[in-house]
């Protein structure tokens, strides 16, 4: 399986010894040894997946990078996260979504009313099986955990991913009032409960609920 | 006059009397001390021949001089700073990139597009650096900016490095450089995956590669 190993906080290597990964399309760097670079239409899941993406906006432009070495990628010096996964499921953004084991499978997800406020439309993409993923993210995220007695609310903007058995819901922190005029610049926030992680960036998306 | 990095995008430069320094007009951000600053006008060394060699290969980035005894602190665009020393060796690197260097390191420019024959005279093209590179020879150190952190992949016999065009920073050492392709002409029309050119660098030497894809 391949091995991933940050270099700095900005430069993923990945090892690979005759397997294969996924990664956003252009984002190496540089690579030793021998690696192909080829084009995935779809990032997954055969045709319907590739339909699924096309309709829901989740289109990503995946590259598949097979070979023996090192190959080193990075996204316009964002910070990269680690995260394993064991056949649980990873919520992501695919704009977030640098390079993912090929052992693991990609979808997308509906998340409703949520993707429009972030900015980042009705769907999300999905991670799920065992293996490594990278995100990138605007300043190092952290992981903050929720537990049916600890719920979280986060400001769609920092959101980043997230993974477990999580229900979320969109909420207001203003009355009607509020809204017209004057606002207090957390107007919404995504309340997560449940059992399960949430990455969040110490960043602020523009998103149309931040500029509320 | 060694380099002293403060920050990861902010540098301090000892100036001794009798020595020079050379950094991109404008990169000064404090200094303590009595050190003078002056517009080279050559843009550097050898006089008004290295000038028009520079200006003949457009690597001719403001120049100042810097002069004194005290201490110089340099960055420039929030970039990120590596400070590479060079022993002997010779580094390559675009002007623009350059932030400042020891007077004592021999300044050149050097013609790229003759090395791998039309791929390249490509190079300069794709990497949207030119066909010319300035050079620093000898013995001091240099601060080069690079667009988030830098990553140091050395070069060896039979262990050559591939480098994206555009994340391309600098190398150094007895290295020849041209430009591959990792797909087939099949890839190439239409549907590239966004590799379609790198930079393959062979020979004994380190090559400085930035984390991003974005030029300076």
């Amino acid at each position: 399986m391949a091995q991933f190993r940050l270099q700095g906080s900005r430069v993923l290597a990945v090892d690979l010894t005759g397997d294969s990964v996924k990664a956003k399309n252009g984002a190496m760097v540089a690579y030793e040894g021998d690696m192909t670079f080829k084009k995935k239409t779809g990032g997954g899941e055969g045709l319907r997946g590739m339909v699924t993406r096309r309709l829901t906006g989740e289109q990503m432009a995946v590259m598949e990078v097979k070979g023996h070495g090192t190959c080193y990628f990075a996204d316009r010096a964002s910070e990269i996260n680690l995260v394993s996964l064991h056949g649980e499921k990873l919520y992501v953004e695919s704009s977030n979504l640098l390079c993912t084991d090929s052992a693991l499978r990609t979808g997308a997800s509906f998340t409703g009313l949520r993707g429009s406020a972030q900015g980042n439309g009705l769907f999300t993409t999905t991670v799920e099986g065992t293996g490594q993923a990278a995100l990138v993210s605007a300043g190092t995220a952290i992981v903050l955990r929720v537990t049916p007695q600890t719920p979280l609310q986060v400001d769609p903007g920092a959101y980043l991913a997230h993974t477990g058995g999580l229900k979320q819901h969109f909420q207001t922190g203003v009355n009607f009032r509020a809204l017209i005029g004057e606002s207090g610049g957390e107007s919404f926030q995504i309340r997560f409960e449940g059992d399960g992680l949430v990455y969040v960036q110490p960043s602020e998306r523009n998103t149309i609920g931040g500029e509320l | 006059m060694p380099f002293t990095l403060l920050t990861s995008r902010m540098v301090e430069a000892q100036v001794l009397p009798g020595q020079t320094l050379f950094s991109q007009r404008g990169a000064m951000l404090a200094y303590r001390g009595d050190v003078r600053f002056t517009p080279s006008i050559t843009g550097g060394q050898r006089g008004v021949r290295g000038m028009i060699g520079r200006r003949i290969a457009d690597e001719d980035t403001p120049l100042m001089t810097v002069e004194g005894q005290g201490t110089v602190m340099f960055g420039h665009g929030g970039h990120h700073v590596q400070v590479i020393d060079l022993a002997g060796d010779t580094l390559y690197v675009e002007s623009d990139r350059l932030l400042a260097f020891d007077g004592s390191l021999r300044q050149g420019t050097m013609f790229m597009g003759s090395q791998g024959g039309v791929m390249g005279m490509v190079r300069g093209q794709v990497t949207g650096q030119g066909l010319f590179t300035t050079t620093l020879e000898g013995h001091g150190s240099a601060a080069v900016m690079a667009h988030g952190g830098v990553l140091e992949l050395p070069i060896g016999p039979g262990r050559p490095v591939h480098v994206d065009p555009q994340a391309y920073v600098a190398h150094r050492g007895d290295v020849r450089n041209k430009l591959s392709t990792a797909i087939g002409w099949r890839e190439m029309v239409g549907r590239g995956s966004g590799e379609a050119f790198q930079l393959e660098l062979s020979g004994t030497g380190m090559v400085y590669v930035q984390a991003s894809e974005e030029k300076l």
